[in-house]
């Protein structure tokens, strides 16, 4: 990821902004993060009564303050509204004006769903009593691309508006776009995030692999059976360490690098080697400028299923050697469950605020660990001295991201790394 | 230069560039009845669709491994492997991960995700099958195609509408140049079932039959209602040029500049009204490549027919050349029909010359858009194209090829 000059240069995160079954905002995710609880609990957004399993990390209704002022909240999708609320706070907490009104702020965004709950209302009624007369509203936002126009139009940002959908791996995908526009100097804001809902679909595929939890999940847990869904959203603002200085935002992390790959393996189970999730992490670190002896701390994909959780051992062993059973592994899908398209985006800011405070993130559940994946998970909050984390994202079809992210300030060190290395 | 050196294509005219070549230059979609049988479909509804022949798909493609694949998978599964050998490329042996795939989807997975949704609804959640969910995924096309090829670098799925196959042309560009890709599978998939069908036109997005007026999409046209729905995969081989000249195979195109925008006076799944916004952005885009609009000898434009989306496109188009009299201007998706990437694939084939224009211009300009259509020139030597598309919902995207 070079930029026009070949330097490859890291970009600061100003400002996040989150939606979670903890709650509305980063302050509800923070404190449930913090203290190593979990949002999941019996599923109330549908009837879940005759599935297999009938849990999730589901986020409560918002309360009205929030959605105020909000043009359109009402014939938004839920994925959409929870993608402008993280949005919302992501710029407000960037101190950046709620209209970007510019073609420097793009939108770099990431969902599986879209509006996936709407159309299944829709179609539901509509195969009976005729397609023609639900409410035009639940079919123009089933789209997975309509979450991050929901936010540019919002937003009136008129830059680039991409979305990914590359299944799990979609958000740390579009992180790395936004990281790469942000680097080329196409934006000088990026919103980078994803916002998916739970849906009935979803909830029965999952569970037709047999890949649900019926209890919350437990990533690299010997008795973990499965992973648990969740929804909401997460939206970093990224952009240059140069222009945040001059308007004097205060960077929370840095954003170093962002590596991608694809297994070519199968469609739904990954390849057990790890090579292919390997080779994103070891490009990510690359792209950063880092070594993996500087990563102090890791943010598993760590879904809680048996074949994931062993790949992705596999892969932190082919990068960090023996390094993976030391590093401490935060395991963020414990907590808020696994949010699909939008999993990179949270579990990126779940990363930036243990970076933050320099602690780890305790993953619930407890339970001996699985000896085929011995990692280092965090079991209590303890204070760590990390300046370099990465953030590993598997999904459906062997689509693998990886993101580095740094304690701020980190950026200088890897930029003389990048230097000394072109000299 | 980044270059475009082979077409792998799945359409309603067949599998290849040759079959969709003839189609263009013959200046008749192939399309035919959709289904109605299941009943979605309304009184006056239409009833035409670019649908790809299951025919020209089975010889290419094994019954054991198309059995678990839906529509759109086999379309780029077949699409990526034709891409491939027509730019004299064959599948790697092993997984190679300098190889990349980038492609859009504006509709997902539509048919697997009803069937699967059928069973939830008809026999209760428990009857819900693994094999339709793993298909119902948005970025099934391009992993399917990714372990079809053994292509292990990136695979990205973009959704931006009906702009996505061009920017995931653009995307290809970047990775090619940053070196994260030696060659690149970039362009667009998508299945069109009689549901999806219905829906668009419940929307009025399609063109329709009527009293004296046949079901045909009217790219910038009077009396145009819509477009002409399509199906089908278009994966474009994307290298540098020095490495394809060396292998000794045939430059289609040379991607000389792109750029995309968001209009954000657009409603969800609508076009909204920043004319001078879009026209603005394509015009910088162009001087950041050192390019004006004068520079321009065609504009292969991404009009289909729709009564909202072409009354900007063409007033975006207008606005860019500053009111002055617009190139030879090109509407393939007359004959293409939309998604499904043939639009993206006819582009680069009326470029390189294997594609005929004459049967692509404007026919009856609406006077209403009162902006010159641009006549086709009788020698047709394009050398520099502009390709663009505004999508519904507010994503615009747009790429210059040159003739090598």
């Amino acid at each position: 990821m070079a930029s026009p000059t070949g330097v490859r240069t890291a970009a600061v995160v100003t400002g996040i902004g989150a939606v979670s079954a903890f709650g509305w905002g980063i302050e509800a995710l923070h404190a449930g993060l913090r203290a190593g609880a979990t949002s999941i609990r019996p599923i109330t957004r549908f009837d879940a009564s005759a599935f297999p399993t009938a849990i999730a990390a589901q986020v409560p209704e918002p309360d009205r303050a929030r959605t105020r002022g909000i043009e359109g909240w009402a014939r938004m999708s839920l994925a959409d509204r929870f993608a402008v609320s993280a949005a919302r706070e992501a710029v407000a907490r960037a101190g950046l004006p709620g209209d970007l009104s510019s073609r420097m702020a793009g939108v770099f965004f990431a969902s599986s769903t879209g509006g996936m709950l709407e159309s299944e209302i829709y179609y539901a009624w509509g195969r009976h009593d005729g397609i023609d007369r639900g409410p035009r509203h639940l079919l123009v936002s089933q789209q997975v691309n309509r979450p991050g126009e929901a936010v540019a139009r919002d937003l009136s940002a008129t830059g680039p508006v991409e979305s990914v959908s590359s299944a799990c791996a979609s958000a740390a995908l579009a992180i790395g776009l936004a990281l790469e526009a942000v680097r080329d100097g196409e934006v000088e804001i990026a919103l980078a995030g994803g916002a998916d809902s739970l849906c009935r679909v979803t909830y029965a595929g999952f569970n037709a692999l047999q890949a649900v939890d019926s209890r919350p999940c437990r990533p690299f847990r010997a008795d973990r059976a499965g992973l648990s869904l969740g929804e909401g959203a997460a939206v970093l603002v990224i952009e240059r360490p140069e222009r945040a200085a001059a308007r004097g935002a205060r960077p929370l992390a840095v954003l170093l690098g962002a590596g991608a790959s694809a297994d070519a393996h199968h469609m739904t189970a990954p390849d057990p080697s790890g090579a292919g999730a390997a080779r994103a992490l070891a490009l990510a670190l690359d792209d950063a400028g880092c070594r993996p002896d500087e990563v102090g701390l890791v943010n598993a994909h760590g879904t809680g299923t048996p074949l994931n959780d062993v790949a992705e051992y596999r892969a932190l062993v082919r990068v960090f050697g023996d390094g993976a059973r030391s590093i401490p592994v935060l395991a963020t899908k414990a907590s808020v469950g696994h949010l699909l398209g939008c999993a990179g985006a949270i579990e990126a800011v779940a990363t930036i605020l243990a970076l933050g405070d320099q602690r780890l993130q305790p993953v619930p559940g407890g339970g001996d660990s699985d000896p085929a994946t011995p990692v280092r998970l965090a079991r209590e909050a303890t204070a760590v001295d990390c300046r370099i984390a990465v953030s590993l994202n598997l999904g459906f079809g062997g689509c693998n991201g990886a993101l580095v992210l740094g304690r701020a300030g980190a950026e200088a060190g890897a930029e003389r790394v990048l230097e000394e290395r072109q000299r | 230069m980044i270059a475009v050196t082979g077409i792998g294509t799945v359409s309603s005219a067949g599998v290849g560039p040759a079959a969709l070549a003839a189609t263009l230059t013959l200046g008749e979609p192939a399309a035919r009845a959709i289904d109605r049988s299941e009943g979605f479909h309304g009184e006056g509804s239409a009833r035409l669709a670019a649908l790809v022949d299951p025919r020209h798909i089975q010889p290419l493609l094994p019954a054991m491994e198309a059995r678990r694949m839906s529509a759109p998978s086999q379309y780029a599964v077949v699409a990526a492997r034709n891409a491939l050998a027509e730019a004299g490329l064959g599948i790697p042996a092993e997984p190679d991960s300098s190889l990349a795939i980038v492609a859009a989807t504006a509709l997902g997975p539509a048919s697997y995700t009803q069937k699967m949704f059928d069973q939830v609804l008809d026999e209760g959640p428990r009857a819900a099958s693994p094999a339709l969910f793993s298909e119902c995924v948005a970025n099934a096309p391009t992993a399917r195609a990714a372990i079809a090829c053994r292509a292990a670098g990136v695979n990205l799925t973009l959704a931006q509408g009906e702009a996505g196959p061009l920017r995931a042309l653009a995307r290809s560009v970047a990775l090619v140049t940053s070196g994260r890709a030696r060659a690149v599978l970039a362009g667009a998939a998508d299945e069109m079932p009689p549901l999806v069908h219905a829906i668009l036109d419940r929307l009025r997005a399609l063109a329709r039959p009527g009293p004296g007026k046949s079901e045909k999409a009217r790219p910038f046209g009077s009396g145009r209602d819509g477009f002409l729905a399509a199906e089908g995969a278009t994966l474009l081989l994307v290298e540098d040029e020095r490495v394809a000249v060396e292998r000794g195979v045939t430059v289609l195109a040379r991607i000389r500049a792109h750029g995309t925008c968001f209009d954000p006076t657009a409603p969800a799944g609508r076009w909204g009204t920043g004319t001078m916004g879009i026209a603005h952005a394509i015009v910088d885009s162009l001087a950041r490549y050192g390019l004006a609009p004068d520079a321009i000898d065609t504009i292969v434009s991404g009009a289909s027919g729709s009564v909202e989306g072409d009354r900007l496109e063409a007033r975006v188009l207008s606005a860019a050349w500053g009111g002055a009299p617009l190139p030879m201007v090109l509407v393939p998706k007359a004959v293409t029909g939309e998604y499904g990437g043939a639009f993206l694939a006819a582009a680069v084939l009326l470029l390189a010359g294997i594609a005929r224009p004459g049967a692509m211009g404007v026919a009856e300009p609406d006077p209403d858009l009162a902006v010159g259509m641009g006549r086709i020139d009788g020698a047709c030597d394009i050398r520099r194209m502009l390709v663009t598309t505004l999508a519904a919902g507010g994503s615009a995207s747009w790429v210059v090829l040159e003739r090598p």
